[in-house]
């Protein structure tokens, strides 16, 4: 839900909305070491806990995950692949998937709903049920496959980054809940320094294509990512090149004020074309009477 | 009106236009011609209410700069409800419209001679030969139905967020937009058409009928066909 008291930095379909601009705070984000991770899925109880949300039906897939994808009732879900990898063999690689907090989010921009999904000052992007239409565009824009809309209640749900939480200084719950350390969360600066370090360390013990998954296309993402094979995020189930779709962009970018124009142009055309050729109308009796045009 | 007698005159007899006019057309009728009987009168306008419904619960969503039409409706999620049976309604309406009118709107030799641009300057030389229907108008008619269509069809893709893929979903939003940005520049010029350019026209979508000279100045072919004056 959007949060009293956070500043809003961008809101959906309000074509001058936001705030001040004026508080200082620092882009808060997730940071994430897929390396340390033991899957436990501490995180996703954690998630479900806090966030008032029931016990979701699990699905068997022949892994430990806990269903196939996220749903509208479950934001956070650790992702179990097998992968053969050239250099190490068969890797299992964890990740965790929830909402990755684009700082361009392509859910906002698709959002015809004014306010339906904000993103506060600090970076969190959170969605208004309230103001939610249910129309389910954000899953469109949205090229990390988040947003789960939900049948029964017509509304879209995903991963606040416990913004509740968060803006009374306290960490995430799935953070709160991790026993390895492998979740950590802060200043978004602060944590790509610790991610380089780390990066780093892996490099040293043998992945040498180690790397930080923080995609420039959505313009960096609120969750940092360590990534062993950094070459390769498509191994954890990741898009390597992550943007807002083209559609999205050409629809709300160029298709629109190409619509805004056409529309003025109908109706100041119409009435210029009266102005200048006048109305076409019978011409009375030498009409009436047969005479030629 | 037609109907108005002089007191004591021997009233003419035979139905009026306005009686004539429920079940036929390209009848003459004293001074008026009856050009579109009551169900073509009917379809056309159950299709511009469902067209104005589509259009205005659609509008909000398309643009928080209309988002004040949403209130007329009780808000955005009302719209986004409603939307979707309009555009049903809308295209069930058209079928029926395209059922009743197809025939008559088939382009024949001698659309060829319309001159789209004489028409545009409203001169009275864009078509001697023009019958009920110009090309325009018939123009205008195939791309509501072949617009309806495609409107239709990425309206359904969009209407249900989890049935569909993303792909097929991205490029509905891009067809469902051009459809109706082209759908709300053509019925600017078509209300125009039928309204202020065109004096006398929109008699003929509420009576159902129009004057004599009307029909000789604007369907010169259709006219000569039903009065028989071949002046």
């Amino acid at each position: 839900m959007a949060l009293q008291g956070l500043e809003i930095r961008r809101s959906s379909a309000s074509l001058r909305g936001g705030g001040t601009g004026l508080r200082k705070l620092p882009t808060v984000a997730k940071y994430i070491d897929t390396s340390t991770c033991i899957g436990c899925k501490a995180c996703e109880v954690a998630c479900q806990e806090w966030n008032d949300l029931p016990l979701a039906q699990t699905q068997q897939t022949g892994t430990y995950q806990t269903m196939p994808t996220m749903a509208a009732n479950f934001w956070n879900l650790i992702q179990f692949r097998e992968v053969e990898t050239p250099e190490h063999g068969l890797s299992w690689l964890l990740r965790k998937d929830q909402c990755m907090h684009c700082d361009e989010p392509g859910c906002l921009e698709a959002c015809p709903a004014p306010g339906a999904i904000v993103q506060y000052v600090n970076g969190i992007v959170d969605v208004d049920p309230e103001r939610c239409i249910g129309c389910g565009l954000c899953e469109t824009g949205c090229p990390f496959d988040v947003p789960r809309y939900a049948q029964n209640t017509n509304k879209m749900a995903k991963c606040t980054l416990c913004v509740d939480r968060v803006s009374v200084g306290l960490e995430p719950a799935c953070i709160k809940a991790c026993p390895t350390g492998c979740l950590q969360f802060g200043d978004k600066n602060s944590l790509l320094q610790v991610a380089e370090h780390r990066v780093q360390q892996l490099k040293e013990g043998g992945f040498a294509q180690a790397a930080v998954y923080d995609p420039k296309g959505v313009g960096g993402t609120g969750v940092i990512t360590i990534l062993k094979y950094g070459d390769h995020p498509e191994w954890y189930g990741l898009p390597t090149d992550p943007a807002v779709p083209t559609t999205v962009s050409l629809w709300k970018r160029v298709i629109h004020p190409i619509g805004f124009v056409a529309m003025a142009a109908a109706i100041f055309g119409a009435i210029g074309h009266f102005m200048a050729f006048g109305p076409k109308k019978p011409n009375d009796t030498s009409r009436q009477t047969g005479g030629e045009v | 009106m037609s109907e108005m007698r002089i007191p004591g005159a021997t009233p003419v007899a035979g139905p009026t236009a306005i009686q004539v006019a429920r079940d036929r057309e390209d009848v003459v009728i004293g001074d008026e011609i009856v050009r579109h009987r009551l169900s073509s009168r009917v379809i056309h306008w159950v299709v511009a209410v469902f067209f104005f419904g589509a259009l205005f619960t659609g509008m909000p969503i398309w643009s928080p700069v209309f988002g004040w039409m949403a209130h007329f409706f009780g808000g955005l999620s009302v719209c986004r409800w409603l939307h979707a049976w309009m555009g049903v309604a809308f295209a069930a309406s058209v079928l029926v419209m395209f059922v009743l009118w197809a025939k008559e709107m088939v382009f024949e030799k001698t659309d060829h001679k319309f001159n789209i641009g004489e028409y545009l300057r409203l001169s009275e030389g864009d078509d001697p030969d023009v019958g009920k229907y110009n090309a325009g108008q018939k123009f205008f008619f195939w791309m509501v139905v072949a617009t309806g269509i495609l409107i239709l069809l990425s309206g359904i893709v969009l209407w249900w967020p989890t049935s569909f893929g993303q792909g097929l979903r991205s490029i509905s939003i891009l067809v469902h937009d051009i459809c109706f940005i082209g759908f709300f520049a053509a019925i600017v010029g078509h209300i125009y058409l039928g309204t202020a350019a065109e004096p006398g026209t929109f008699q003929s979508m509420t009576r159902g009928t129009v004057t004599r000279p009307w029909a000789r100045l604007h369907h010169r072919r259709w006219y000569r066909d039903v009065t028989g004056d071949r002046s």
